[in-house]
């Protein structure tokens, strides 16, 4: 078993391949910490991995995102005007090796709202183009794995002109958003590990349509100022078979700083305090015979939330990485 | 570590910004104005004729102390001492409340109808429990201000405001109290000065009135007023405009005039507005039996009793009967008229354009907003800042802006249960739309019949302002057809209504003594 964290630059193309297959099905995660009602979007690179230089990987990923349940403040109830809220996504995204040391990754969902009960029309569109910078800040040999450490910045800004105000039917938040998130991770050689994140993520206000809106009292504007969320997970796997196949099990959260209770029979509105937690699970699978291609597959469930939807969210995308360009010399790893 | 250090660097210089951006962008939750010197002071004021007192006499008050009594010096003193130096906080009241407050009170109002314009959430059984004005704390809290609710409580508001203020303007002209600062000219003034006389305090008059009539309104809400009247009432001795005995005065006329109007308040039929089942069943059936069509409340599960079926029946302030101002029988579903409308909403549903989808979220005024009078509330308030009125002048704007408006709601709730019509998503199949569908008929349309009103009324006071109130009108009802939930011919119907009802009020303006 090669330790592909170690030494990246000494890597013959299978490994190569091995090292890039890691790295693929984390972007995943970006999309399923989307649970809220009005889709609280904490895409978060929450992996702990890197291209190579030179690298890149492109993806599509379906998301299947539902509820029909969903927390008004702290009291779990169904809407019968609302039925069962749909949320379907598809997110073309790349990741770029721009050195053995960073990473950049792009993403793009395309969305489409649903609801199965009622009489307000779902929506669709481009949401919010998402780009990222991941380093590794340190890698260390210890006993039998290895143990490194990752810092990612994060950017998000809405591409289209949804309607932030349109409760759960709505698309995004309508903000922009810069995202800060440590990863920590041990694994071992033998390829099972375990993974902590947490992110910050401030947030920009979100416009909507009309000067005047109630939250806990009056406010007399069209911007929304938006509560900064913090993001968090635990990740717990293992990749199989030389690297062909990973199954991660996940417990995750988003936790709004700030914000307020949806009132009784009030809608929801894009600054209302947001929580959830989740439990997520994903495989990965490399097809034999088709060099840096893989499919994969990925569920999450919320457990506990408020103001937020009670979701159940599958998806599915390959993944297929390539060299850019002639990797070429690269620099060396210091393990600090 | 060179690129990891640059990645730190480019992140700390953006969230910099990111964090400055976010504490300078504090969303205001009033409208910001300077006070400002009153345009005119209108002297004759007093004998204007109010609205449900008798005259501006009706409601006698003691005659104040001379301002060469002891007392009076000894107010003149604490006064003195009062305005010398503000906290901060009192500058904030000061600054805040800008003297005679009836622009802040009117926001207030407007800040209550938001607050408590929330539908009944169904319980675990499906039925829908309902308000109890005996009970108003029990969820779901009294009230729901709906546009009927809201439409008259600020109509009760500012019709007392007026009469309060031309009972004011008697008092004052005829004890003819000089201000303090002009008895004392060493005490410090925090606001504009001007030469109406001071007793009673006009200021103090707008927070009692205000505090009684949206305490009786509201009842939840009687601590958060009474510290805003008490904060009101302090703020014009923090600002050297008024001496104690001047607000004393000024509070106590303020409560008596609404122990008058409340009486009408009591009686005017909003009681008996929100029906129970057996009579709303029984004005569908009649609306089918004389129509042959009735309108059915489709959410899920459906709310048995649609919003006040008999708010048509409550009693109308300046138009003498509902059947004068109601529209014609709109076209019969499905007939060649109907279709044409109905076809119209299809096609724009199937083409909405950015531009109108932002028209029909601006003037939503739905659920947990001040309600569509609350808008044209908000645009009155504009206009007498920058027309820079006197208290008494603009509580006549929004007296009879608001009465028009009540006479709107009560006109219009008249037709919509006269004609019981089908909203679009329940006479177009398959039809969604991008607001929520309110829960009563489709005709004739409330945002358009209120903001003609509206519009009549505020271009009579300014009518400079025409041209744009009436464009606003006009938005505020097409927004309506934009978003799904009015055909065009409840819109044009509402808008004749509207300019009608709206007329009446004008006529009555145009012969109490204030033009």
């Amino acid at each position: 078993m090669y330790d592909y964290t170690l030494n990246p630059y000494s890597f013959t193309n299978h490994e190569i391949s091995l090292f890039m297959k890691i790295i693929v099905h984390y972007c995943f995660s970006f999309f399923l910490l989307f649970t809220c009602i009005v889709s609280a979007n904490a895409q978060t690179p929450t992996d702990a991995t890197l291209m190579t230089k030179g690298q890149i990987c492109i993806a599509a990923i379906y998301s299947h995102d539902s509820w029909d349940e969903y927390w008004e403040g702290a009291l779990l109830r169904t809407n019968g005007n609302i039925g069962t809220l749909t949320r379907q996504s598809i997110t073309p995204m790349a990741i770029l090796g721009i050195t053995n040391r960073i990473s950049i990754i792009a993403a793009l969902p395309w969305m489409k709202t649903d609801a199965s009960g009622g009489y307000i029309k779902g929506t669709s569109g481009i949401q919010d183009l998402g780009f990222w910078i991941k380093g590794k800040a340190l890698d260390l040999v210890a006993g039998p794995g290895n143990f490194t450490t990752h810092l990612t910045l994060g950017a998000m800004q809405p591409l289209s002109n949804y309607s932030s105000d349109y409760g759960p039917y709505s698309l995004g938040l309508g903000c922009s958003e810069l995202s800060f998130t440590g990863i920590l991770q041990y694994k071992l050689d033998m390829g099972l590990y375990l993974r902590g994140q947490a992110g910050y993520h401030l947030r920009g206000n979100s416009s909507i349509e009309r000067d005047y809106y109630y939250t806990t009292h009056s406010i007399y504007s069209d911007e929304v100022d938006m509560p900064d969320a913090i993001t968090w997970g635990v990740n717990l796997g293992i990749w199989l078979f030389d690297y062909s196949l990973k199954i991660d099990g996940d417990f995750s959260g988003l936790n709004t700083q700030g914000g307020y209770d949806i009132r009784r029979q009030d809608s929801g509105f894009p600054s209302v305090a947001m929580y959830n937690s989740s439990v997520g699970g994903e495989i990965q699978y490399y097809v034999p015979g088709i060099d840096g291609f893989s499919v994969i597959a990925n569920t999450r469930h919320v457990l506990t939330g408020r103001n937020v939807g009670k979701s159940t969210i599958y998806s599915a995308g390959i993944a297929y990485f390539f060299p850019l360009w002639k990797s070429g010399q690269t620099e060396p790893i210091i393990n600090d | 570590m060179k690129n990891t250090a640059i990645l730190f660097f480019l992140f700390s210089i953006i969230a910099t910004g990111f964090i400055f951006q976010s504490c300078v962008d504090e969303q205001p939750s009033y409208i910001a104005f300077d006070a400002y010197e009153y345009a005119s002071l209108d002297a004759n004021g007093g004998s204007w004729h109010p609205k449900l007192l008798s005259s501006g006499s009706q409601i006698g008050i003691p005659a104040p102390y001379d301002i060469t009594s002891a007392e009076y010096q000894a107010e003149l003193a604490a006064l003195k001492a009062a305005s010398a130096q503000l906290t901060g906080e009192q500058e904030e009241a000061v600054k805040y409340w800008g003297g005679d407050g009836l622009i802040r009170w009117n926001e207030i109002a407007r800040e209550l109808a938001a607050k408590y314009n929330l539908a009944p959430s169904p319980d675990s059984a499906g039925n829908y429990p309902a308000p109890n004005s005996a009970d108003p704390g029990k969820y779901p809290l009294f009230p729901f201000a709906h546009p009927p609710y809201s439409c008259r409580a600020f109509a009760y508001w500012a019709a007392t405001e007026y009469d309060a203020l031309i009972s004011t303007w008697y008092h004052k002209y005829n004890f003819n109290r000089p201000a303090p600062y002009t008895t004392d000219a060493t005490i410090v003034t925090h606001l504009p000065k001007n030469n109406l006389p001071s007793y009673p305090a006009d200021g103090a008059v707008i927070a009692a009135v205000s505090k009684a009539a949206l305490t009786a309104l509201f009842p939840l809400e009687k601590d958060f007023l009474a510290a805003k009247a008490l904060e009101h009432e302090n703020s014009l001795m923090w600002a050297g405009l008024n001496v104690q005995s001047d607000i004393t005065a000024g509070d106590s006329l303020g409560r008596a005039v609404w122990n008058v109007v409340k009486v009408r308040a009591g009686s005017d039929g909003l009681k008996n507005a929100q029906t129970p089942r057996p009579k709303s069943d029984s004005i569908r059936d009649d609306a089918q039996a004389r129509l042959g069509w009735h309108w059915e409340n489709k959410e899920t599960p459906p709310r048995p009793v649609g919003i006040t079926p008999l708010f048509g029946k409550v009693k109308l302030w300046n138009v003498p009967d509902v059947i004068t101002v109601r529209p014609d029988t709109p076209p019969a579903p499905g007939s060649p008229a109907f279709e044409v409308a109905a076809n119209e909403l299809k096609d724009i549903s199937d083409n909405l354009t950015t531009d109108q989808r932002r028209i029909a979220n601006f003037w939503s005024d739905g659920l947990g907003t001040y309600t569509p009078p609350g808008h044209w509330n908000r645009f009155a308030s504009d206009l007498i800042v920058e027309h820079k009125l006197n208290p008494l002048r603009a509580a006549r704007v929004l007296a009879y802006l608001n009465m028009a408006m009540a006479d709107a709601g009560i006109s219009c709730w008249d037709a919509k249960y006269f004609y019981h019509y089908p909203r679009p998503i329940q006479a177009i199949p398959g039809f969604k739309t991008i607001l929520g569908t309110p829960n009563f008929p489709s005709y004739t349309s409330g945002h358009s019949t209120f903001s003609y009103a509206g519009a009549t009324v505020l271009s009579h006071f300014f009518p400079d302002e025409t041209g744009k109130l009436t464009a606003y009108a006009q938005e505020a009802s097409e927004s309506r057809i934009y978003a799904g939930i009015h055909y065009r011919f409840d819109v044009e119907a509402g808008k004749q209504q509207g300019i009608s009802v709206g007329n009446f009020s004008v006529d009555v303006a145009r012969a109490d003594g204030g033009e």
